[in-house]
């Protein structure tokens, strides 16, 4: 099963190691993991701030990247949702690449998604010790109804502990550009997540999107706390090195 | 062009036509057979269902066995709760005993300041607990609504699942609306300030539902 | 009501900091959005409800004009008068001129959106005509300085009882107090006189329903019976888009509504009014008036926006969005606050008079979840965004940054270099704590936030090198 990893940008310049976990789980899988070197962004920033055309473009960019492999997975709800429940939208009238598009996104998976449900894992290689709380982002949860997949995989994980916080579901406050443009709202939201998060004594915040797990870990360290990590679902699954220093 | 005329225009070319069709068969069939949109699972026996509903919405139900013991009840029902014992009853209520029971009911019009309002109803609505009640001359509407407290009497062969077979029932026995439709579904409320629930906005405080039947 | 949605992002940071507000809003997570899912719940398969409403709201839209114009036969074989208005100040003229007319000095008017919309308060003080706003929340703000409300279903979600308790002893003269059940026997006692005296009653319309020629209204205090029953005329006003065909569409969706908007399996009060008095009874109005107000209605109808009217207003999305939940309704600047209005307000009174509200979602997509005729309420966000694009509307570093990162990220080789770059400098930046206190050009994330910085190396150098 030849399987296009989609690092996402994010992982590429922030956390790579979110990105190697990924490759080490579905290599764990049984999977042969190709990372096409020219990819760069699935063009979701563009899409939500208006700019169709560069969406597009990107979108045609991803297409003729990925549309040869069996399986593309993204350790990302935002991006693998983009991919999946947003192309399609971009080339409503261009019917020859909407078919090609559609194959695309009918192949695309959020990284726990595909564990869970395609390679039906029954292990995993992590073996974290300790208590968590996990984040349900907006994109994932609610464009591809990632819920069930993220926390059946953690209960494998035989030292680890879930505890749900109050309002997994609601959103941290990142949603991209948002972030930026209204700051004050946006810290209000991940202020209140941390809230929720710390209030259950995780050791860990965990999520499965980087952007939401940056957001969140940004306003914990500013409200003080330097202790309590925030760690992409993948590095908890596949035992990064990262937790053990 | 009028208003009228304009917005019509606007909104058929939005609908990508010049003129609305002369045959309007399309919508006319639809409505003429007004089917059923979706209704939650009957799992339940109607006359059960509305007293629980109607319990659940801060109403009091009793059963009498047949109209003439109606007085009777709603006298009980107004001296245990410390009421007056005196108001206005639809005109259609006018012949039952009243004084018998010791009660001074009127079939006047309703005034702001009656404290007791005795009505009838079309008929009730098992899925939600509702009464629905018609505007006539002998049934004002006001009767359900100026008192502190409203008392209707609702026939339990009257109480129909669902909205939609009242409206069935209605279309039978009377062929068209009347001025006013109010469907009731408990004391007036309000939740307005810190969302907390508080009966008697400007409705009735109290609705006491006497089954007959 | 006066247009303040340019002014969205500065008085949405103001509102975080108000405690009073915050109570409030605070309010809506514990009340109606756990009542909402408990009623949802109960319902059973509220998905398919949700399928049929939303299949029901469109076939309406589909036939808008026929289904108007055998609306207002049936409305007028039954006696009703029918107004059609085009904008905001048609609609005000009529209804002032049916109060001339017919010698109206005191209006008691039932909750309606429409007329917030089209000022209709400020046009009848203007006529010498005095209106009465009689839902109590509605009535709080109307003595509180005509104050706009926070929310369309619970107006002054805004205000705490302590607030009402002051007001209304300032206001009544009467002795200060703090019981919402007491508060609101007082509101009772002084509105109803001046129900019984009015001389005409506005009301809105939920539904027109073309079948029958009826109005229909849904209300919980009971405002809107009296409105519609007591005084000598009755006006109702409500917006083009709200007909459905048959009593039994508006039966389907009046499971809908009321669940969506405050967790009610129905509200106390459901009203159908089909035409005036008649001639033996001995309540209801001699003269019925239906006043349809387009307004930019048939425009949404003709473009991407059209979905938008399929809204019922029950207010789902405002208490399920994470940023009304935080800024509440007054920030939006306008009737219509939260993701509906960040979709009606630019749609209504122009893109450019409400720059920031598509911009002002997460896109978090809870609102298009729980809408009850599954509005897809960010997609239409996006639309706009993309028209503000196009426009010109958006600022000029949002639109170079922008271009510059989606001309980069087309060009594999050059972005590789660029982030190589990026990541060595933020890791600089991060220092030994590895978190960056000041971000350049993006204090936006870092008044309130640090920002983790990254590890130094991208994922593309990692695995080259470790591939080799």
């Amino acid at each position: 099963m030849r399987v296009a990893l989609f690092v996402t940008c994010l992982a590429d310049l922030m956390r790579p190691g979110v990105a190697f976990a990924a490759i080490r789980l579905l290599e764990h899988g049984g999977c042969t993991v190709e990372v096409p070197q020219t990819q760069t962004c699935c063009g979701q920033p563009a899409y939500n701030s208006g700019d169709r055309a560069t969406a597009i473009a990107l979108a045609r960019k991803v297409l003729v990247e990925f549309e040869g492999f069996d399986y593309v997975v993204a350790p990302s709800g935002s991006c693998g949702g983009m991919i999946r429940a947003h192309y399609p939208e971009l080339f409503r009238d261009d019917p020859a690449t909407l078919k090609r598009i559609e194959a695309l996104a009918a192949r695309t998976w959020e990284l726990t998604d595909f564990l869970a449900n395609v390679l039906k894992l029954d292990s995993v290689p992590g073996d974290f010790k300790g208590t968590v709380t996990y984040h349900d982002s907006c994109s994932g949860l609610r464009e591809l109804g990632v819920k069930a997949q993220p926390r059946a995989l953690l209960a494998k994980l035989p030292g680890l502990k879930l505890t749900e916080m109050n309002e997994a579901e609601t959103c941290c406050g990142f949603g991209g550009t948002f972030s930026l443009k209204f700051g004050e709202v946006s810290t209000q939201l991940a202020d209140n997540k941390c809230g929720h998060a710390c209030a259950t004594g995780a050791d860990a915040i965990v999520g499965g999107d980087l952007g939401c797990l940056l957001n969140i870990e940004g306003r914990l360290r500013r409200r003080g706390d330097l202790k309590t990590k925030v760690l992409h679902v993948a590095e908890i699954l596949a035992g990064d090195e990262r937790l053990k220093s | 062009m009028t208003a009228r005329e304009n917005i019509l225009n606007r909104v058929r070319s939005a609908l990508g036509r010049k003129v609305s069709p002369q045959d309007t068969a399309s919508i006319d069939a639809r409505i003429a057979a007004h089917p059923l949109g979706m209704q939650p699972p009957r799992d339940w026996e109607p006359e059960l269902r509305f007293r629980a509903r109607a319990e659940a919405l801060a109403s009091t139900v009793e059963k009498v066995s047949s109209l003439q013991s109606v007085p009777g009840a709603v006298a009980r029902y107004l001296v245990t709760h410390d009421l007056p014992t005196g108001g206005i009853c639809w005109p259609s209520l006018r012949k039952l005993d009243w004084i018998g029971a010791g009660l001074g009911m009127e079939d006047r019009p309703a005034r702001g300041d009656d404290f007791v309002g005795v009505t009838g109803c079309y008929c009730a609505i098992a899925e939600t607990g509702t009464l629905m009640l018609l505007s006539g001359p002998d049934t004002p509407a006001a009767a359900s609504l100026l008192p502190e407290t409203h008392i209707a009497i609702v026939e339990t062969a009257r109480i129909v699942p669902f909205m939609e077979d009242a409206w069935a029932l209605l279309r039978a026995e009377r062929g068209r609306l009347p001025r006013a439709v109010n469907f009731v579904s408990g004391p007036s409320r309000t939740a307005d300030i810190e969302q907390t629930v508080t009966m008697g906005a400007h409705g009735p405080y109290r609705v006491h539902i006497i089954l007959v039947g | 009501m006066e247009l303040r949605s340019n002014e969205f992002k500065t008085r949405a940071a103001a509102n975080l900091g108000d405690e009073k507000l915050q109570r409030g809003l605070g309010l809506i997570k514990v009340k109606a959005v756990v009542n909402r899912a408990n009623a949802v719940a109960e319902f059973g398969d509220f998905e398919t409800l949700r399928e049929v409403g939303k299949a029901i709201r469109d076939r309406a839209l589909a036939d808008l004009d026929l289904y108007l114009e055998r609306f207002e036969r049936e409305a007028v074989a039954r006696g009703a008068v029918v107004h059609w208005a085009e904008n905001a100040s048609e609609a005000c003229r009529i209804v002032v001129d049916i109060a001339r007319e017919n010698g109206v000095r005191t209006v008691a008017k039932a909750k309606s959106m429409v007329s917030e919309e089209v000022g209709l308060n400020d046009a009848l003080i203007e006529a010498g005509i005095e209106p009465i706003e009689t839902d109590l929340g509605e009535y709080i703000l109307q003595i509180n300085d005509a104050e706009p409300p926070s929310h369309i279903v619970m107006p002054v979600i805004h205000k705490t009882a302590e607030d009402v308790a002051d007001l209304f002893h300032a206001k009544h003269g009467t002795p200060r107090k703090t019981d919402p059940a007491a508060l609101t026997r007082e509101a009772r006692e002084i509105l109803r006189p001046k129900f019984l005296s009015a001389d005409m009653g506005v009301s809105g319309a939920n539904f027109l329903i073309a079948e029958t020629g009826s109005t229909l209204i849904v209300t919980n205090e009971g405002n809107g019976r009296l409105c519609t029953t007591l005084p000598r005329l009755h006006v109702a006003i409500t917006g083009i888009e709200k007909v459905v065909a048959t009593l039994e569409d508006a039966s389907t969706l009046l499971r809908l509504l009321p669940r969506s908007a405050t967790g009610q399996a129905i509200t106390n009060y459901v009203s159908l009014h089909t035409g005036p008095k008649r001639l033996e009874e001995s309540d209801g109005p001699q003269q019925f008036h239906i006043v349809l107000v387009d307004n930019g209605r048939s425009k949404l109808l003709a473009g991407e926006m059209r979905e938008m009217l399929r809204c019922i207003r029950c207010g789902a999305c405002m208490n399920h969005c994470p940023v009304y939940q935080a800024v509440g309704g007054h920030a939006y600047g306008w009737v219509y606050p939260g993701p509906m209005g960040n979709i009606l307000t630019p749609s209504y009174v122009g893109l450019e008079n409400a720059i920031a509200l598509p911009n002002a979602a997460t896109m978090c997509n809870q609102c298009g979840v729980v809408c009850p005729v599954k509005i897809p309420l960010p997609d239409l966000m996006r639309k706009l965004r993309e028209e503000q694009m196009e426009r010109g509307l958006k600022p000029w570093p949002e639109r170079l940054g922008l271009a510059l990162w989606g001309w980069a990220a087309q060009q594999p080789a050059l972005y590789a270099l660029g982030t190589r770059i990026a990541v060595r400098f933020m890791k600089w930046l991060g220092g030994r704590e590895k978190l960056i206190h000041r971000l350049p050009l993006a204090s936006g994330w870092s008044d309130g936030r640090d920002f983790p910085a990254p590890e130094g190396q991208t994922f593309r150098e990692l695995y080259k090198e470790r591939r080799q």
